[in-house]
């Protein structure tokens, strides 16, 4: 999908005033609280409309204001998934879902209410009223609503912002999956990097009404700049462990990695801080963590004013944080050869 | 107890009649005024909200001398729109609605904008993205929600007609049979002496309707707050 | 802010409790609307001869205030437009028949445009709506209706006859045009009509004899202005006056 948008809004006193094109499937808008991720993404939508510009998708101009185009929201074929549900409270859980579908031209009604209570796992939700659903379900329902209009493309502003962390990594692959299945393209808007990172391809960082830079997630957490300097995150998604004592070895690279504390599911998300990861220049015999990896540097970069080592070990990434000396004592490169150590307990399982 | 006379009777049906119509005839208008002031923006709304709930702060003889002035044989509306089509109003049941309906608008916009107030804004976000447009919306989504306040409106309206006077005694006049409801009747009775009787006896009907009203209005509440 | 809100409402309160008294000398006098422009006149030519006096003078339908004064409100001078509701102050108490005299008569006529077609009772019967006192409380209508009976056309009219709380009532609505004709005395139409005159007296022999009576209430008879204006009224200048204004005067 191509979006392309040059719009400027006046809102009192906020302006916003961007021009950009992005291209991909699963793009996100990151930037903080107030910046004007939601107002472009209003625009898009068609819920409100720019003082002057355009939007256009695929080459398809859904507002010009030149010109006089401009589709209403409802034909739009954007759906929107919102960070509260806002299920309508007067129909169950399947009037919910089919509002959108009933809405939509035969000829687009490509997902069925079948394929889409079976990926969301919302089978037994059916006839139920939305009162009594918890969190994550009437999220889900939301997600399945959405989807079963059968859009064009999908906005989620913040939807996963108003759950905790648990209910944050089991929704996640629902939306992944979702997307994946029916190859709807996004629009992901958040202020959390790790969603990011997960969900999205390209991002583009939108703060004080304007569009910042064009990126990747990946890019971002090793920039870890701005207003919250962070310590990047490796991500590693881990499938197939078996347990060894009280914790479970999962199959990595060309060796395993063992975790303390993992619950033991089949496929699970764990973040490891790079500051948590140490660097030998020789094998150290005799070491407490239980992960010693063989690696070859890839890379090194400047991050928030330290160096992050990036790994590549067999096959797989990771990456370290180390001070400038460090650096230069180990005599680290391009190309050596370290051993990183990561203690079993220094993994958190995500979801 | 006395019994009633034929006009009496004819007072009573014609009080529930002109209450009924008068709703049901504001209930269009009340929900489109009560639906754009909730949710539309536009120059001249105050003005709107202001000339809405005017009959409420007016004496309704003050709103019925009006009527008789717009719609009357020398009115804007009575010589150049309704003459010509051959339309009465003046002295006529019709005109007993009219009255009615007017002095009771106010009611009925302000309950059902408490009712619409309710609703979350975002969900008529969502129904556009799922492909309503605004009368859709307006039917599938507003409509329901906002259905509560729709039936306080218009209870509160047909009680407040069943005890219509002012406007209606003006623009209606008192035409036993015609125009004359049930407070025009007693109204009648109350001016002459020795009609004290009568006077009683229909205000009991009137107590004993409005009774009723109210308590179906509170079964219908309840068997709302049970469905939900 | 508070201060100020608290003394209005303190002067507010002041005012509604020490509302001023009625002042002894004054006199309430109840009188058929008939009667209004008649009896304005002899309150002012009786306040000219009696400064001090305060008239108070009450008009409405002669059953209205019939009503009102065996309710208890004050009046000293009543003067109505038929015998019946004097006969009933008088049964009740209310006034001594020994202070009642009938000073004037009047008659009952049908108005309307001057080119409507209306010269008898029976030509009624093709009208679409006319104005009529409500015979319950207004002597003009009570007489009206009379006169349908016994015209034989009371039937007939049933729906279309608009009731009014006085017979000017009626009058304005013939005047207005809001119906098409008006059951209102001689002596209305000739004063006070503007776009209607009268179209034909209606026969005295189907009604009883429009009779004013006077009369002094129990509590009038007591104040010595009550007296004197009960006497004025029947004196040469108060019969003058009542011709003036085109009643039938002894």
């Amino acid at each position: 999908m191509e979006l392309h948008v040059s719009a400027h809004k006046q809102l009192g006193t906020f302006s916003l005033d961007v021009d950009f094109t992005v291209e991909g499937d699963r793009i996100g808008i990151f930037g903080p609280s107030g910046g004007g991720k939601s107002t472009l993404v209003g625009l898009i939508a068609g819920l409100h409309h720019p003082d002057r510009g355009v939007v256009v998708i695929d080459g398809e101009p859904i507002f010009d204001r030149e010109r006089g185009v401009n589709i209403p929201a409802e034909h739009r074929r954007i759906g929107m998934v919102f960070q509260r549900p806002h299920l309508f409270p007067h129909l169950s859980v399947k009037g919910n879902l089919l509002y959108g579908f009933k809405r939509c031209a035969h000829r687009y009604r490509k997902i069925s209410l079948d394929s889409v209570v079976e990926v969301l796992q919302i089978d037994h939700l059916l006839h139920r009223g939305v009162r009594n659903l918890s969190g994550g379900e009437r999220q889900r329902v939301a997600i399945g609503r959405a989807v079963l209009s059968n859009p064009r493309m999908l906005v989620m502003d913040e939807p996963l912002s108003g759950l905790d962390d648990n209910l944050k990594f089991q929704i996640i692959p629902f939306l992944k999956s979702v997307c994946e299945t029916f190859t709807i393209p996004y629009l992901f808007i958040s202020h959390s990097l790790t969603e990011m990172r997960i969900m999205t391809d390209r991002v583009l960082c939108v703060a004080g009404g304007r569009v910042e830079a064009q990126t990747t997630g990946e890019q971002l957490a090793r920039d870890a700049t701005g207003d919250h300097p962070s310590v990047y995150m490796n991500l590693i998604r881990l499938k197939g462990p078996r347990r060894i004592d009280d914790m479970c070895a999962y199959p990595w690279g060309e060796g395993e990695l063992l975790i303390s504390g993992a619950s033991g599911d089949e496929e699970a998300l764990f973040e490891v801080s790079s500051a948590d990861i140490i660097l030998f220049r020789r094998h150290p015999e005799a070491i407490s963590a239980r992960n010693l990896l063989q690696c070859r540097v890839s890379e090194l970069f400047n991050t928030g004013g330290r160096i992050g080592v990036a790994l590549d070990c067999g096959g797989e990434r990771l990456v370290a944080l180390v001070v400038r000396r460090a650096v230069e004592d180990l005599e680290i490169r391009e190309g050596v050869e370290v051993y990183a150590a990561i203690k079993a307990t220094a993994f958190r399982q995500l979801g | 107890m006395p019994l009633f006379s034929h006009s009496d009777y004819l007072a009573i049906l014609l009080s529930l009649k002109v209450a009924v119509v008068a709703t049901l005839l504001s209930l269009p208008f009340g929900f489109a005024v009560a639906y754009l002031m909730t949710f539309r923006r536009f120059p001249g709304k105050v003005g709107l909200d202001v000339i809405v709930n005017l009959p409420l702060t007016l004496p309704p003889v003050v709103v019925g001398y009006f009527l008789l002035v717009l719609l009357g044989q020398h009115g804007l509306i009575g010589k150049w729109v309704l003459q010509p089509l051959g339309i009465k109003l003046i002295f006529t049941w019709k005109a007993a609605v009219v009255g009615t309906a007017v002095v009771g608008f106010p009611l009925m916009v302000r309950s059902i904008r408490t009712g619409m107030e309710t609703i979350d804004r975002r969900l008529v976000e969502a129904s556009r993205t799922l492909g309503a447009g605004w009368f859709d919306t307006v039917m599938t989504v507003i409509v329901p929600l906002s259905i509560r306040g729709i039936i306080a409106g218009s209870i509160l309206m047909f009680a407040r007609g069943l005890g219509e006077f002012g406007a209606t005694i003006i623009v209606a006049g008192n035409i036993p049979g015609v125009t004359q409801t049930i407070p025009l009747a007693i109204y009648d009775y109350v001016s002459s002496p020795g009609g004290d009787a009568m006077a009683m006896a229909l205000c009991l009907v009137s107590i004993s309707i409005s009774v009723v009203v109210l308590v179906f209005h509170e079964w219908l509440s309840r068997r709302m707050v049970r469905a939900d | 802010m508070k201060k100020i809100i608290g003394s209005v409402f303190l002067v507010l309160i002041a005012f509604a409790l020490f509302a001023l008294p009625v002042r002894a000398g004054d006199l309430n006098v109840s009188a058929a609307m008939s009667l209004r422009e008649a009896v304005t006149e002899f309150s002012n030519a009786f306040s000219a001869k009696n400064p001090g006096v305060k008239i108070q003078n009450n008009l409405a339908a002669s059953g209205a205030l019939a009503k009102q004064i065996e309710n208890g409100a004050p009046a000293d001078i009543y003067f109505s437009a038929n015998v019946k509701w004097m006969d009933f102050l008088a049964e009740k108490g209310l006034v001594d028949r020994k202070n009642t005299v009938v000073v004037a008569y009047n008659a009952v006529v049908f108005v309307g445009k001057p080119d409507l077609k209306a010269r008898t009772m029976q030509d009624l019967v093709k009208l679409e709506k006319i104005a009529v006192g409500s015979p319950r409380s207004v002597p003009a209508g009570d007489y009206a209706v009379q006169a349908m009976k016994k015209a034989g056309i009371e039937k007939q009219l049933e729906g279309r006859l608009v009731m009014a709380k006085d017979v000017r009532e009626c009058l304005m609505y013939a005047d207005r045009g809001e119906v098409t004709g008006a059951f209102v005395y001689k002596t209305d139409a000739e004063q006070m009509a503007k776009n209607v005159k009268i179209l034909f007296v209606v026969p005295q022999e189907l009604y009883p004899r429009v009779t004013y009576p006077l009369g002094m209430t129990a509590a009038g008879a007591k104040k010595p202005e009550a007296v004197a204006y009960f006497r004025f009224a029947q004196s040469a200048e108060g019969k003058k006056i009542l011709a003036k204004h085109g009643f039938v005067v002894e």
